[in-house]
């Protein structure tokens, strides 16, 4: 997404020369700085981005009072028309905030690039992030009315109803905001700066002509000029312009005031017509352009053969000196654009004079923007030239690319900006809508436009306008790949198969892409139904297919699946040897530098996976180095899970240490993080929170988790609820070893022969291992020793070749029957191991001692207090709530929340806390 | 779509406004009254488009005074 971002958006705008003190002002926006929310809200060329720009760099540069928290920052953004589109405003709003603080958007933007959570999510995790932020932010959207509407009045009044104090809002518009603003105006909380306060006084306007442009003008001129003007800025600036270097000052301004035009139309006509017929035949010429660069200038206007005359280049160097209304958007003055205002007399004398050339020059814009690889600029001038064909054929051409970049939503986007007919005759376009939309879970119309797109295709290639012969091709099987995934989606896994089964029939040979589709989601239509010997082969397909055509992100996701059903197949070799495998891809493509500087997006999730393998050996220091070694890669190379998986890893890791609180909030902050992914939750975040709370001994919670969850011994089998099952099966046993109930007994031996069943007809090897190990200890429990040493035979038997004691060690009550097992097996090394280390486990041990900061103390230890702040900082508290807990004020508590992060190196909460946990410092938080 | 004759609007803005901004303002003719009153008289498409154009007037900076539909204007012009 990143590589989409316009920077100079995201710029505060450099403050300009040419302004006047206006020490009314000033006070005005002192109270502006210590509001919650500002409101700048006046009409064009009232100087509100200056006005703002001014003040925020004067603010940045103030000195902090140390007492009051840290650093402050700015976080600007300018609006355009193409913000109206929530995606794109967050997508700049969540950026502008991550720059200004780095870390404390970038959990929002991996929930926003899932396309699954509502905004408010989002902006939540910023909120919270922000409200124990030591220092403050000042964040202004800029031509906010550019962007208003109620796709975007939803998330903001939602960060205008959660501002933290830490975040002052400001917004500048045309139009006064569709936002709740009542409420705040009502508080006091809400400053607003309107067209009366920035127009300039008598004396301010005096200050611009006289003093700051030595017009020399008499008093009663200037005070002609501001009651013409009414202040307005844009219309002084233009009266400088055309005062500038005239003799007859006084006669021009009683001309001027004494005619009715309007304003900006009389004084920019002035100053047109006083500009060399070059200059303003470039000014006319570029007018069609949203923002200007040499080049594109010299394409869009090229400049005579006489080589006297100025480029683009020079000719923008010029205007800027000149002061004629070009605002450069870059420190390098490489991009300018005109002023608003400005550019809209600029378009009209254009309309007016020479409309027969409108078309033409938003053509070579098109053409100079599709050359340079901005194709959506391309698109827009394309449209604006009226050339539908061109903004399809562009359009079109883009779609792979977008494809690959994962930007299907700008594919809907580019697509629903052309004339709809279009897709009457251009399938690749049609096809392109259909994925764009499945891809944004938008389902509703694709039944239909599948069903449009297949008659489409079976007229002559006459009636077609196709310019990517090669995406033609593919169509067939992609409208299979759209079906499969339109049956999936309605439930319908059986339909899936088969017209994925279409899919890869059709697939054109080396479109690797649509094969993958097509077997991924075979795959998963297997893996829902159970089948996980077939749904391993597809996905082993898929892999294939997605690494012969280079997406390596991907393949990693992949991988994830395959060793997990590998894991239930009770293959955890192989399991392992996927991980690895995908690791060493990963890591070939990182050295290759294939993803830039950037670590593989997915690469963190390995290494958390790669410890779920370890905690199934029972090599628990490996499981804590795997789990650092991921947190220590960072964000952004893990994918949208891998916050909540790391949690749920790291849980498993302090329960295998019997630190049963850390445990349990482990999971609880997991399951607050959770993003679901397209896997099937067959292990949900629930039932391993009750696997633990059964190990602890806390029965009654598992009791709860049982009957909230409506898990039954009596329900009906399916793979998708095994976990659950096997978990309910466990808390059975349990019960039965409290109350010695044999009905209990009973109820669990019946559910867990119907689990082996079940997991033996699908050759569900690791779910076998599992249920045998368990049918041990029931059988056992019920004096019926020869049943519990089969079961345990058969359990050993599966696990000692490939080194699985997990099950054996977390099942109590067995230590007998595996002492008696491996004294009629003296060779086997793996029972030897397995009685050693339950040795020192034994079912009903207390909680250990492991005291915190024991596993790699900080050269700055934390606080007492510290602690407390850092353990509240992994709750759901925002920081005033923190505060209020602590019983201290919010200063303080972001005064902690500094020390905490200087000290543990990190710059967001999130990472706090998961630097605290790996090194142990939330260890026994449950404080006596 | 509605197939029915687009609604006719009078528009008042306070400062004479040049024939030049005629294309510019979706081809709405521009007649001068006195006190520096310019009205501007045409067809509106619908009330998008009757939004789009009061903002090309709120973005060059003419203040507003009136607008007035013309009385063939129906109910169906709504949305």
């Amino acid at each position: 997404m990143a590589d989409t971002l316009v920077e100079t958006k995201l710029l505060l705008p450099r403050v300009r020369r040419d302004t006047v003190a206006r020490p009314r002002l000033d006070d005005l926006l002192d109270r502006t700085m210590d509001a919650p929310v500002t409101v700048v809200s006046a009409p064009a060329g009232f100087g509100k981005t200056t006005l703002l720009s001014t003040r925020l760099t004067a603010w940045l540069a103030e000195p902090v009072d140390p007492g009051a928290g840290g650093a402050r920052a700015a976080a600007w953004v300018s609006l355009t028309d193409r913000d109206r589109q929530p995606g794109s405003f967050w997508t700049y709003v969540l950026h502008a905030l991550d720059r200004a603080v780095p870390g404390s958007a970038s959990a929002a933007l991996a929930l926003q690039q899932t396309g699954q959570a509502p905004i408010e999510s989002a902006l939540a995790s910023v909120v919270n992030e922000l409200s124990v932020h030591p220092g403050e932010v000042s964040l202004v959207l800029d031509d906010y009315h550019l962007a208003d509407g109620p796709d975007i009045a939803e998330g903001m009044t939602f960060l205008v109803e959660h501002l933290p104090a830490q975040l002052r809002l400001t917004i500048s518009t045309r139009a006064d905001p569709a936002l709740p603003l009542a409420r705040l105006r009502a508080r006091g909380e809400l400053v607003e700066v309107r067209a009366a306060d920035l127009r300039f006084t008598g004396e301010e306007a005096a200050a611009y002509l006289n003093d700051l442009h030595g017009l020399d003008l008499t008093a009663d001129d200037v005070a002609a000029l501001e009651a013409r003007t009414e202040g307005w800025a844009a219309a002084l600036q233009l009266a400088v312009l055309s005062l500038r270097d005239r003799a007859d000052a006084s006669a021009f301004i009683a001309g001027f005031a004494g005619d009715d035009r309007f304003v900006v139309d009389y004084l920019a006509e002035e100053v047109l017509g006083r500009q060399p017929e070059d200059v303003r035949r470039f000014l006319l010429n570029t007018s069609v352009l949203e923002r200007l660069t040499g080049a594109l200038c010299d394409a869009v206007s090229p400049t005579p053969d006489d080589q006297s005359r100025p480029g683009g280049r020079a000719m923008l160097d010029l205007l800027e000196r000149q002061n004629l209304f070009v605002v450069p958007l870059d420190d390098h003055r490489r991009w300018y654009r005109y002023h608003h205002l400005f550019a809209d007399v600029l378009a009209a004398h254009l309309f007016q004079e020479r409309p027969e050339d409108v078309p033409a020059l938003h053509a070579r814009a098109s053409r100079w923007y599709a050359g340079n690889g901005h194709t959506e600029d391309a698109i827009r001038h394309a449209l604006a030239a009226g050339d539908t064909a061109t903004a399809s054929d562009l359009v079109e051409l883009a779609l792979p690319a977008l494809r690959r970049a994962r930007r299907e939503h700008d594919i809907v986007t580019w697509i629903t900006q052309l004339p709809v007919e279009v897709l009457d005759r251009r399938p690749v376009l049609a096809v392109g809508l259909i994925g764009g939309l499945m891809a944004s879970n938008d389902f509703a119309t694709i039944e239909a436009r599948v069903h449009d797109v297949e008659q489409l295709l079976t007229r002559p290639a006459s009636d077609l306008v196709v310019v990517d012969h090669g995406e033609l091709e593919r169509l067939p099987a992609a409208l299979e790949v759209y079906r499969a995934g339109l049956a999936l989606v309605g439930g319908d896994p059986s339909g899936t198969i088969v017209h994925a089964k279409n899919a890869l029939g059709l697939a054109a040979p080396g479109d690797d892409l649509t094969a993958a589709s097509a077997s991924g989601l075979m795959g998963l239509a297997l893996w829902t139904t159970g089948d996980i010997g077939a749904a391993h082969r597809a996905y082993i397909a898929t892999a294939d297919r997605l690494t012969h055509a280079g997406h390596i992100a991907d393949v990693l996701g992949c991988s994830l699946a395959i060793a997990d059903m590998e894991l239930t197949l009770g293959r955890l070799r192989d399991a392992e040897n996927t991980l690895r495998r995908a690791l060493d891809l990963a890591e070939k493509h990182d050295a290759a530098g294939v993803a830039g500087p950037e670590v593989m997006r997915g690469t963190a999730d390995m290494l958390v996976a790669l410890s779920r393998i370890a905690w199934h050996r029972d090599d628990l220091p490996e499981v804590a180095d795997l789990l650092r070694r991921a947190d220590d890669l960072g964000e952004p190379s893990g994918l949208p899970q891998n916050p909540y998986r790391w949690r749920v890893a790291m849980a498993r890791l302090r329960a295998a240490e019997r630190n049963w609180p850390t445990a349990l909030e482990l999971l609880d902050d997991a399951q607050r993080v959770y993003v679901g992914d397209f896997s099937p939750p067959v292990h949900p975040i629930h039932a391993t929170r009750a696997r633990l709370l059964l190990a602890s001994g806390d029965l009654d919670g598992a009791r709860v988790w049982a009957r909230e969850h409506k898990v039954g011994a009596d329900d009906e089998l399916s793979y998708l609820r095994e976990y659950e099952h096997l978990t309910l099966a466990r808390l059975l046993l349990a019960e039965h070893r409290a109350t010695g109930d044999i009905a209990t007994l009973q109820q669990a031996t019946a559910l867990l022969e119907r689990l082996l069943d079940a997991a033996t007809a699908g050759e569900r090897d690791g779910t076998v291992l599992e249920v045998e190990v368990l049918r041990a200890a029931a059988y056992r429990s019920a004096g019926d020793q020869e049943a519990a040493e089969t079961a345990l035979e058969h359990a050993v038997e599966l696990a000692e070749p490939e080194e699985w004691p997990r099950f054996l060690l977390d099942t109590p009550g067995l230590t007998e029957l595996l002492r008696a097992l491996a004294e009629q097996r003296p060779a086997s090394t793996f029972l030897r191991d397995l009685l050693a280390g339950r040795a020192d486990q034994p079912a009903t041990a207390p909680q250990s001692d492991i005291r915190p900061g024991a596993q790699e103390p900080l050269l700055d230890p934390l606080s007492d207090r510290e602690l407390d702040v850092l353990r509240l900082l992994g709750s759901e508290l925002d920081g005033p709530a923190i505060a209020r807990e602590l019983v201290v004020s919010l200063n303080t508590v972001r005064t902690h929340t500094k020390h905490i992060y200087t000290k543990l190196g990190v710059n967001n909460r999130r990472a706090a806390i998961s630097k605290a946990h790996q090194l142990g410092l939330l260890s026994r938080s449950a404080r006596a | 779509m509605s197939t029915h004759e687009p609604c006719r609007y009078e528009i008042r803005v306070q400062g004479r406004i040049d024939e030049r901004w005629t294309a510019w303002l979706d081809d709405m003719a521009l007649a001068s009254e006195p006190e520096g009153v310019t009205v501007l008289r045409g067809p509106v498409a619908d009330q998008a488009a009757l939004h789009g154009l009061l903002a090309r007037l709120r973005d060059i900076g003419v203040p507003l005074i009136s607008v007035t539909p013309g009385a063939s204007c129906g109910q169906d012009d709504e949305r």
